[in-house]
């Protein structure tokens, strides 16, 4: 029996938590969902999750507000970030702090399975 | 019982005596004797011819001999000294003296029953003034009629010279009236002189208001002293008489002067003739004054109405019988004179708003009230007219109802308003677009995010469906997912249409919450950007406004992202942004927008409304200027405050549709039940 990779996504827009695990799931990939950061963090998956796909911008903890609260308390959980902004993200920061990649929303299948490989070869 | 008579013949205002037919008199009443001269001796016999003309006196004798052999009552003229030494021209009746069985016993009554130059001088005087009172009537122009006066005080008064001076506006200046006979240059010297006691009889006469005689300027010693006699005399005068001519009301108008070549006063009937005509005088002044200013008052209307396009007219509403000023029958552009029917008043009412004037008329005449409305006219050109009709009810002699109205022609300021409609609304689309500069990032954002669901969802169903079996149902559902992000997509880019596109100003029902909660959904995500916390307080049942929802819309998304600005340095605290709406204290609709952010000075509040003031780097200053305009177009009031802790509040209130209820129901907001946090 093979053990899926666990990707959890945190993401407030719900068409994302929703069609971004039925995808993952397409490939064989264990997958939840959660709609805020605060949310993933109470949850037992942090501890389980393989692969971190993160939005950005989100109301009150952001995506690099979790990256933070993540390294504080010594998870290393590969990340991708995901945003629908193109002009918000500080990327060398972002990947200095740990993350694998940065996705500009909509993105291709194929650039999302890149970055979730390189994510799951990260960890 | 013979006294007794003689007392009662003298006091009869009469001349009165008896003569016999060889010419002697035995009697003659006191008046007789007083008229003559002569006493009552002198008279008797034949004393009393000394009083009558010598070339007259024959034809006296021979009447009274006559007389006697016809006893035919009869009446001669003749003519008479009297006591002044004047000659006066009188009408003798003659009557028979009778017994008491009344047979003509031999001697005659003679009663002179009339002075006949005096019914003469009467008639002439009443002729003249009749002539000068119809010449007041028929307007005729004021020096003419003074000339008239002038001439007839001139024929009434022999030997005198009759001027008129009048006083100008000011009540300081001469101004020629009139002099038909005197010397050329004399009225120009005084014409335009002083009023004053020291300018000369008249000036004196006008500014003490009295009566001045000057009986001979050469030994006077007051007009001596001014060195006034070499003028006078220069003229050919000795004697100079002025009296003040006064109006009704006791204001002097001018003065109406005698002047003699020889040395005199005024004699009683001088002074009645004067008396007489300085009143005549003032009729005419004061008439042709009053005509003159109400000529000139009429002009000044009928000016004004011409430079204000403004007309009056009054209607009474149970005959519908109309007048119109000139401005009036300008504004419906109908020849003047044109009898005003209703259907030529109906030709000209715009077709559109003829069922809204037939019912205000019906209204009018039911009611009695005041009327104020506007409407339009067309014109037999078809070009239109916009016209306010203003008028007040009132009651004729009769009680009947009467308007009187004016009516003012708009056109231009109606359509000054339509251009500055579209001026504004053009201003209120550049404040949009600029706004939407702003609103980039946010925008992208909005769409990417539907864009992305389409793309992962697609993605999804072609991996199911290249299973084996195929996973139809799970394409399905993510068909459909693709389905609903791409009508997302869709509400997106027609909410920024709306918002954005160029349009005109449309009045419609508000629902200002949901207006509001559109502008924080398109505006949420550069919100969010910013780091801002947005709590949402909407009233529950909250009544509409009326307006034009867009530029509502967009006051929202001004005071929004301005809050948002405002907090932009802000972080040893939440950028916390709520927006709320309410009721206001006048049942109106109210909302506001407070932030957290640097706050506004109370000194310069007010200049942030000002155009082109702008506390932003990169700001054009027109967006709170726009938004108070807009506001103040929709009947309401935008203003800011500094808030009790950190950060402003930005709040307008705006009347709501048909108010509330008894209970004010509509307007009771539920804070705690409908706290929203995005």
């Amino acid at each position: 029996m093979t053990v899926r990779s666990l990707v959890s996504v945190v993401d407030d827009s719900e068409s994302v938590r929703e069609s971004l695990p039925d995808l993952l799931q397409q490939y064989g990939f264990a997958t939840q969902a959660f709609a805020s950061a605060e949310a993933f963090l109470a949850s037992e998956c942090v501890g389980q999750t393989q692969c971190l796909i993160l939005d950005i911008a989100m109301p009150r903890m952001t995506g690099p507000d979790l990256q933070r609260e993540l390294a504080r308390r010594r998870y290393h959980i590969p990340i991708v970030f995901i945003t629908a902004h193109s002009d918000e993200i500080d990327r060398p920061t972002l990947l200095g702090a740990g993350a694998v990649d940065c996705l500009f929303k909509p993105f291709s299948e194929a650039a999302l399975l890149d970055a979730v490989h390189a994510a799951l070869r990260a960890g | 019982m013979r006294y007794e008579l003689s007392d009662v013949v003298d006091a009869i205002p009469a001349l009165v005596w008896t003569v016999r037919s060889d010419g002697h008199a035995d009697f003659l009443n006191q008046r007789w004797c007083d008229y003559t001269g002569l006493s009552l001796e002198e008279a008797r016999g034949a004393g009393w011819q000394a009083a009558i003309y010598k070339t007259d006196l024959p034809v006296v004798l021979d009447h009274c001999r006559a007389r006697q052999a016809t006893c035919v009552p009869r009446a001669i003229e003749a003519g008479m000294r009297r006591f002044d030494g004047t000659h006066r021209r009188l009408l003798m009746h003659g009557s028979p003296f009778r017994d008491e069985s009344g047979a003509i016993v031999g001697r005659c009554w003679y009663v002179s029953h009339t002075d006949l130059e005096e019914q003469k001088r009467t008639d002439a005087l009443l002729a003249g003034e009749k002539q000068v009172l119809e010449m007041v009537a028929r307007g005729r122009p004021l020096p003419t009629i003074l000339d008239a006066v002038c001439a007839v005080v001139e024929a009434a008064a022999p030997g005198c010279h009759c001027s008129i001076m009048l006083i100008d506006q000011s009540g300081t200046r001469f101004q020629r009236g009139a002099g038909p006979t005197l010397p050329s240059g004399f009225l120009d010297a005084v014409d335009g002189g002083a009023v004053t006691y020291e300018s000369g009889p008249c000036g004196m006469a006008a500014s003490l208001n009295t009566q001045v005689i000057v009986p001979d300027v050469t030994s006077d010693a007051w007009w001596n002293a001014e060195g006034w006699p070499p003028w006078v005399l220069a003229h050919g005068f000795r004697s100079w008489w002025s009296t003040p001519i006064l109006s009704l009301a006791g204001t002097v108008l001018g003065t109406l002067a005698l002047y003699r070549e020889a040395p005199g006063r005024p004699t009683v009937p001088h002074q009645a003739l004067i008396e007489q005509f300085t009143h005549v005088a003032s009729i005419a002044i004061e008439r042709t004054q009053a005509e003159a200013a109400l000529r000139r008052s009429e002009a000044f209307l009928a000016e004004a109405q011409r430079l204000s396009s403004t007309g009056s007219f009054a209607w009474h509403a149970t005959t519908g019988g109309t007048t119109w000023s000139d401005q009036t029958y300008r504004i419906f552009e109908i020849d003047r004179g044109t009898p005003l029917t209703s259907e030529l008043v109906h030709s000209r009412i715009h077709p559109d708003d003829v069922a809204m004037f037939d019912a205000m008329v019906d209204r009018a005449r039911r009611d009695g009230n005041g009327l104020d409305v506007e409407h339009r006219l067309r014109m037999p050109d078809s070009s239109i007219k916009y016209v306010r009709v203003v008028a007040h009810a009132t009651r004729d002699d009769t009680g009947q109802l009467e308007y009187i109205g004016a009516v003012q022609d708009v056109t231009e300021r109606r359509l000054a308003e339509d251009t500055l409609d579209k001026v504004r609304s053009e201003l209120a689309h550049v404040a949009r677009v600029t706004t939407l500069g702003v609103l980039t990032a946010s925008i992208a954002h909005e769409v990417n995010q539907p864009l992305s669901g389409i793309m992962t969802n697609a993605s999804t169903c072609l991996r199911m469906l290249a299973e084996d079996p195929p996973n139809v149902d799970g394409a399905r559902e993510t068909a459909r997912r693709a389905m609903r992000d791409a009508q997302r997509g869709a509400d997106v880019i027609a909410k920024l249409r709306g918002l954005f596109a160029k349009r005109g100003t449309v009045t419609e029902s508000v629902d200002l919450n949901e207006a509001t909660r559109e502008v924080i959904a398109l505006s949420n995500s550069e919100l969010q950007r910013a780091r801002v916390l947005v709590r949402t307080e909407l009233a529950d049942d909250l009544p509409p406004v009326t307006g034009d929802r867009v530029q509502l819309q967009q006051v929202v998304l001004n005071l929004l992202l301005n809050a948002s600005e405002a907090m932009r340095g802000v972080d040893d605290r939440p950028r916390q942004l709520v927006i709320r709406t309410e009721l206001d204290d006048e049942d109106g609709v109210r909302l506001s927008v407070q932030d957290a952010g640097v706050g506004v000075d109370p000194q310069n509040v007010e200049r942030l409304f000002d155009a082109f003031y702008t506390t932003k780097s990169g700001g054009m200053g027109i967006g709170l200027s726009v938004s108070r305009s807009i506001i103040a177009r929709h009947h309401g009031h935008l203003r800011a405050a500094q808030n009790d802790g950190p950060g402003a509040t930005f709040a307008f209130s705006l009347p709501a549709v048909g108010g509330v209820d008894a209970n004010g129901s509509s307007g009771s907001r539920d804070s705690t039940a409908c706290p929203e946090i995005l």
